[in-house]
């Protein structure tokens, strides 16, 4: 609201902040070809998002039964994180071939890591008194990791899962920003350079705007997954009968 | 009959006597860990009779729970011998289910409820489904967890856990119950009513019960025997026998009972207690 007033009681040309009833406007303006583009976007992030997940949980399983391989392979997912994903996104789209797979891997990249240290501390974090009591019945290491080392992780798993998501998002915009529409169809962060380019300014607002409204929905169904899987146990949910 | 201090030549006759009821014995069992100067426990001798109510006393610290821990095999000795000479009892550390173990803390899984976490030896041990319930449910009814079977730990009080923990070691239906101060969280009230039920259960169940307790108390009220230990290094001082004294109710508040526990507090003098 105060953004639309101040916008016409400053006589903010609409070129550099156009009001929010005009980019709502916009939004309903393009809406098929802006839902096309954040199914697109969408599509890259859950599917990078997913393979987060199946990546990061088996090497951290592999890390925690094995600690030379941790030793040996920790410092090579170290170095993947730290180097900004922009400088490593044009080396990508040159060795892959496929867009698509390049803007993958990228929110791939920028995802899995947070997944892969939080499982690895709740895998580490199991209590000593839980290991004994399971040595007292002679379980087997599969039994082991059932039964106590993998729920003991879950809730590091989730919290994890709550940072990859938006990094996953971020991942998959900076990807197509530099590589380019993902096998000739544009996401919104395509959308958002091509509408500079024609100086649709409220459409370039209205494509972050989708973003930002994607990163919260996200975020919120992981928030509310992580909730109805903790909330019997976990102490970070306060009891309510 | 009243409490006596056994010196070694009463314990000599008495293992001569029953020979034959002995389930566990610990042999000169010494324990030193990794990097430590001296050893925490010394020479170790513990004769564990059939449906002993038997209480390791002693201050923080001493070792009695490392005892405990070598006895169910999750610590081993530096040097001497751990025996389970009677036949039904061949060898317990392999035969798992013989023996259970009551942690300091009730030491529940989380994301298990009750039921599912008095379940979970039972599974492991492979018990097939209909057998385990009817296992579980009996189990259920003599700690008085009726009720409370889809409840998970964090909507329990220390009580009501620590029930759990013992409804988890009776169920794989055991012939010895190892306890670590299990009652030590508790307050006064429930340590007693716990206390009751645990001389309940093994009356019923013919178990035999390895006490480990701080509280003098605790360890008259409760037991046939006490072995009286001291720290750095852990050692056993002293063996008190209490044959044929009855434990019930009324015993905790008898003139008896207060005699009793003032001459182990006596015997206690200059080994310090917290």
């Amino acid at each position: 609201m105060l953004w639309e007033v101040l916008t016409h009681a400053l006589n903010i040309k609409w070129y550099l902040l156009p009001p929010p009833s005009m980019i709502l406007g916009s939004i309903f303006q393009n809406f098929s070809s802006l839902m096309e583009s954040m199914l697109v976007t969408l599509k890259v992030t859950l599917i990078a998002l997913s393979m987060s997940v199946l990546i990061s949980v088996s090497l951290a399983i592999l890390f925690y039964l094995s600690k030379i391989l941790e030793r040996s392979m920790m410092p090579i997912t170290v170095v993947l994180q730290v180097t900004p994903i922009i400088a490593i996104a044009p080396l990508i789209s040159i060795w892959v071939d496929s867009s698509e797979m390049a803007t993958l891997i990228c929110a791939f990249l920028v995802a899995f890591f947070p997944l892969l240290t939080n499982t690895i501390t709740g895998l580490k974090s199991t209590e000593k008194n839980h290991l004994d009591l399971m040595r007292l019945y002679r379980a087997n290491k599969l039994e082991l990791m059932r039964f106590v080392v993998l729920p003991n992780a879950l809730p590091y798993f989730l919290s994890g899962l709550k940072i990859s998501t938006g990094l996953a998002l971020i991942g998959a915009i900076v990807g197509e920003f530099v590589i380019g529409p993902i096998s000739g169809h544009s996401g919104l962060a395509y959308r958002i350079i091509e509408s500079g380019y024609q100086l649709e300014i409220p459409k370039m607002f209205s494509s972050v705007f989708l973003i930002s409204i994607m990163g919260i929905v996200l975020y919120n169904v992981v928030r509310l997954l992580s909730y109805y899987i903790l909330k019997n146990w976990h102490s970070s949910y306060s009891h309510t009968d | 009959m009243s409490l006596r201090v056994l010196s070694d030549s009463d314990r000599r006759s008495k293992l001569q006597t029953d020979q034959e009821k002995v389930i566990a014995q610990l042999h000169q069992v010494s324990k030193k860990y990794k990097g430590a100067q001296s050893n925490a426990l010394e020479n170790i001798d513990i004769d564990v009779f059939q449906q002993d109510f038997l209480s390791i006393l002693g201050p923080s610290g001493c070792g009695k729970t490392t005892i405990l821990k070598m006895m169910c095999g999750l610590a081993r000795p530096t040097s001497g011998r751990i025996e389970w000479p009677t036949s039904n009892f061949q060898n317990s550390p392999q035969n798992p289910a013989n023996l259970s173990f009551v942690f300091q803390e009730p030491n529940l899984l989380p994301w298990m409820n009750v039921y599912e976490n008095i379940k979970l030896p039972l599974k492991i041990l492979k018990e097939d489904n209909y057998r385990a319930d009817e296992k579980i449910y009996e189990i259920i009814n003599l700690v008085g967890l009726n009720g409370f079977e889809r409840y998970y730990p964090k909507q329990l009080s220390g009580g009501m856990s620590m029930r759990v923990s013992i409804a988890r070691a009776l169920v794989t239906q055991p012939k010895v119950l190892l306890m670590d101060e299990p009652f030590s969280a508790l307050d006064e009230n429930r340590r007693f009513e716990l206390s009751q039920e645990i001389l309940k259960i093994k009356k019923e169940k013919n178990l035999t019960v390895v006490y480990v307790t701080h509280s003098i108390y605790e360890s008259v009220y409760l037991s046939d025997r006490i072995y009286v230990m001291q720290s750095h290094p852990g050692k056993i001082f002293k063996e008190f026998d209490f044959a044929g004294i009855e434990k019930n109710e009324d015993y905790r508040f008898s003139s008896e009972f207060f005699e009793q526990v003032k001459i182990v507090s006596d015997s206690l003098k200059g080994v310090k207690f917290e």
